[in-house]
């Protein structure tokens, strides 16, 4: 009973952060139809930098959330431009070119992270490290408490974003229908720029979290980008609220698995899942995606 | 005899009704023209009935038989042809290769599939463009590319979506001479249009479609002056301009 | 005759160039079967790695140039292959030949499972199930007993270089000559192409596009099973991180892509680039992983500035002139 217990604790608490990952990778669908490859190696960066602020500083990496949150943003604002001019112009199948692209970005990241750390594991160690919460019967790690807090806040904050402010509206009108969107006098180029820029700056602060929960080496980014992609799928392509809920789902399956079967069986496990959704209800469990 | 009947049919998109219990039915050897707003539902319907989308209810009988919910190429198959709207070449293939693709439905040889590519060529008198990259070919020949890709197919229901929009009045002029050549006792065509001249000089009925449903069908002349398509579809100046 | 916009492919040419090219090629084809009597060992099997490259490239092509899906897992049936054969042949002693075949029908097979769902659906989410696929199997190649887990498997030894040499020219001659019959001559190949260019219609002039689809996806997983099983008896001894590694599908797709997706000879230009500035990389830095870096941006290249490839630069050398008197001719006409 007790194992039961924390085993869903445990399946809610890297579900919450699985939102984050999924959630601007949803929206990047949603909106400009590219399918990012390089989404674990955001995380993988974010860790990174995480791991060499905490090292330089010596801070606790959460304070430096924020400012990871901009750089990435910036890094985003920067890449995005290449990016849409990959899908566009006089390209032949935009979707193709896209997709390509975002996957050589991936292997200059995962590469350009292994020549320079190598393959040596690192990890980041915050003032929660080590310790935890006593909740109801089980006890639970205070930093994945605070990854699953995160990952709920980053939510909210990006849903209230999402459908109460101005931009928000531009963003969701844009995922739309793009040329109605562009004949109102939305810049559908400047949206996306502003989508991809925040959805880097989300994905590169959980990859902090994720690096303090986990380890973090050069090619830890093909996890998460696994995660991501069975996350939409789950949720549907491009339908972001569904998001939440298939990372719960994704979480409570993984830590099901990895307490019951054997971790080394959970990339299977979802797999098999994601298989399953794909042949009954490709328009994912909530049958709201594109 | 009757060619094609849609039986109530229903589809909607996150709850806007695009088509709202149309039934429609067809007879062998007619053209068949389908006016009415943007929106009303036009394209839907050729859509329905080619299974591109499926109805939420209500039936599509071709030759009276079932083919609600078939795939787009089993329809093809039966015998019903279609263009799009907006011409959908393939566009990195010759005007005669983009018509061999839908000749290869009927013919067993490579050889057989260009000899039939190249008269229906003849027929919408493309066949000095055969060669060509689709790339490079003007607006009027990529439709009727998409008339000869649909012909290819030896259809017996043919669909035409708006093949003369964006066309100068000559060329609009030379494609009602083409298209009434192709008509035969054997060949029955559906003609969505915006151009009233086309319809009149072309259907033998018409039928008139507003928020997904039929409003009116009769003979031409009756249609356009039924006070409630004028009000919906016409507009006032038509009934004053005739 | 008519100029060949970025990347069309199939052959409309003169009667002339058709007689002329597959007489070269057999040309091509016959020096290559004399190579090995002038070759040092060290080229013989650089050599036989181009070739490898070449059909693994080119069965890329099938799927995601020709038909415009991009397989992000495809690295999985060479390891599939390799596999295949070495259980084959260690644990149940068949014939090397025979678990060859195998090996490939087994690829096929698997292509079939994983296309039928994801085929019938847009193309990202085929790029992601089967980018998630060569994930799965290195991870079940390294559960499992009978591949040996994460120490592999050791394959009995044969070490006969011109052998290798000479079977994988023959495989990926087979290759090139199954794809040239089946995709540049045949009904197959237009149908393919048509989807590539617009699904809908296609489907609408009576293709059935999901059963094309996963035919061709089948056929691009044949061959790379194949030549998994080959560079498996060739190498002896197989692990998850060799024949299982992501980078194979990256090999694929960059020399896929430099080449210039969706022609015949693009692949093979592609696998002949990379692997000689590969081996010049080697000399310079030595064994390294900055190579993942010039892969990636090599990719990113390719799809900002040459999205036809090489081959397109290339044609578009040699044909500008005349498209350039063919649009003038027009305008005169006009």
């Amino acid at each position: 009973m007790e194992l039961l217990f924390q085993t869903v604790i445990d399946g809610l608490l890297i579900g919450g952060l699985i939102i984050v990952v999924g959630i601007g990778f949803s929206l990047c669908f949603g909106v400009m139809h590219i399918v990012d490859f390089a989404v674990g190696e955001w995380v993988m960066l974010g860790a990174y930098l995480g791991y060499l602020l905490v090292a330089y500083f010596g801070y606790d990496p959460m304070v430096f959330l924020p400012l990871i949150f901009l750089i990435f943003c910036g890094l985003g604002w920067l890449i995005y431009p290449l990016i849409y001019r990959a899908v566009s112009g006089k390209r032949h199948n935009p979707v193709i070119m896209g997709l390509v692209f975002t996957f050589g970005l991936s292997i200059i990241a995962k590469g350009g992270a292994l020549s320079i750390w190598g393959h040596h594991i690192k990890s980041i160690t915050t003032w929660l490290s080590g310790k935890s919460i006593m909740l109801g019967i089980g006890t639970v790690p205070a930093l994945r408490f605070s990854g699953f807090v995160f990952g709920i806040l980053v939510t909210i904050i990006f849903m209230i974003f999402l459908y109460k402010t101005r931009a928000g509206i531009i963003i969701r009108a844009t995922a739309q229908d793009r040329d109605t969107a562009s004949l109102m006098g939305v810049d559908v180029r400047r949206t996306g720029a502003f989508v991809y820029s925040l959805y880097a700056g989300i994905t590169g602060m959980s990859g902090v979290l994720i690096g303090s929960l986990f380890s973090i080496h050069a090619a830890m980014g093909a996890k998460y980008t696994t995660l991501a992609f069975f996350v939409v799928v789950l949720a549907g392509m491009g339908y972001v609220p569904g998001v939440i809920i298939a990372a719960l789902v994704l979480g409570l399956l993984q830590s099901f698995v990895g307490v019951y079967v054997g971790g080394r069986y959970t990339l299977a496990a979802l797999f098999i899942v994601m298989y399953g959704v794909l042949l009954i209800t490709p328009k994912g469990i909530l049958r709201r995606g594109i | 005899m009757i060619l094609l009947e849609s039986l109530n049919l229903v589809k909607s998109f996150g709850g806007v009704a695009a088509i709202d219990r149309l039934s429609l039915t067809v007879e062998k050897g007619m053209i068949l023209g389908i006016i009415g707003p943007n929106g009303s539902g036009k394209t839907t319907f050729f859509n329905l009935v080619t299974g591109i989308f499926t109805p939420d209810s209500g039936k599509v009988l071709f030759h009276g038989k079932d083919v609600t919910g078939f795939r787009p190429h089993r329809i093809a198959k039966l015998g019903i042809g279609r263009t799009f709207q907006v011409p959908a070449p393939f566009s990195k293939m010759t005007v005669l290769e983009n018509v061999m693709v839908s000749t290869f439905i009927h013919a067993r040889t490579m050889k057989m599939a260009k000899e039939q590519a190249k008269k229906i060529l003849g027929l919408v008198r493309l066949e000095e463009k055969a060669d060509q990259q689709v790339l490079n070919v003007t607006l009027e020949d990529r439709k009727r590319l998409e008339l000869a890709r649909a012909l290819g197919t030896q259809p017996s229901l043919l669909l035409l979506d708006e093949v003369m929009a964006g066309l100068t009045p000559a060329e609009v002029k030379a494609s009602i001479e083409l298209i009434r050549s192709l008509r035969t006792k054997d060949l029955t065509i559906i003609v969505v249009e915006h151009i009233m001249d086309v319809i009149l000089s072309l259907c033998d009925r018409l039928a008139v479609l507003d928020y997904g449903s039929k409003i009116a069908e009769d003979i031409p002349d009756r249609v356009v002056n039924n006070p409630e398509v004028i009000k919906a579809y016409l507009g006032e100046h038509y009934r004053a301009r005739n | 005759m008519t100029f060949q916009t970025e990347g069309a492919r199939i052959n409309h040419t003169p009667v002339i160039r058709r007689f002329t090219l597959p007489g070269l090629l057999l040309l091509f084809f016959l020096s290559l079967l004399l190579l090995p009597l002038f070759l040092s060992p060290l080229w013989i099997r650089i050599a036989t790695e181009v070739l490898m490259w070449a059909g693994l490239a080119q069965s890329w092509n099938v799927i995601g140039g020709y038909t415009g899906y991009l397989s992000f897992g495809h690295g999985a049936f060479f390891g599939v292959g390799a596999y295949a054969t070495g259980i084959l042949m260690v644990h149940l002693g068949w014939p090397f030949g025979i678990g060859l075949f195998f090996s490939g029908v087994l690829s096929a097979f698997l292509a079939l499972l994983i296309g039928y769902p994801t085929l019938r659906l847009r193309g990202a989410y085929f790029a992601i199930a089967t980018w998630a696929f060569g994930e799965l199997l290195r991870q079940v190649a390294t559960i499992l007993d009978i591949t040996g887990g994460a120490y592999g498997l050791q394959l009995p030894a044969f070490l006969n270089l011109p052998f290798f040499y000479y079977i994988m020219l023959g495989v990926t001659g087979l290759t090139y000559l199954t794809i040239y019959l089946l995709l540049e001559r045949a009904r197959f190949g237009y149908r393919l192409l048509a989807i590539r260019e617009h699904e809908e219609a296609a489907e609408m002039v009576g293709v059935d596009t999901v059963s094309i689809k996963i035919q061709a996806f089948a056929l691009s997983a044949f061959f790379p099973g194949i030549i998994g099983g080959i560079n498996a008896y060739w190498v002896t001894y197989i692990h998850p991180d060799s024949v299982l590694r992501a980078d194979i599908t990256d090999f694929m797709v960059v020399m896929a892509f430099l080449g210039g997706i969706g022609s015949l000879w693009g692949p093979f230009l592609g696998a002949v680039v990379v692997q000689l500035v590969q081996r010049v990389l080697w000399l310079v830095w030595g064994e390294g992983t900055f190579y993942l870096v010039i892969i990636g941006a090599a990719i990113c290249s390719v799809v900002l500035f040459i999205p036809n490839g090489l081959i397109g630069v290339l044609e578009g050398q040699i044909f500008k002139p005349k498209e350039a008197i063919k649009e003038l001719k027009k305008k005169v006409k006009w």
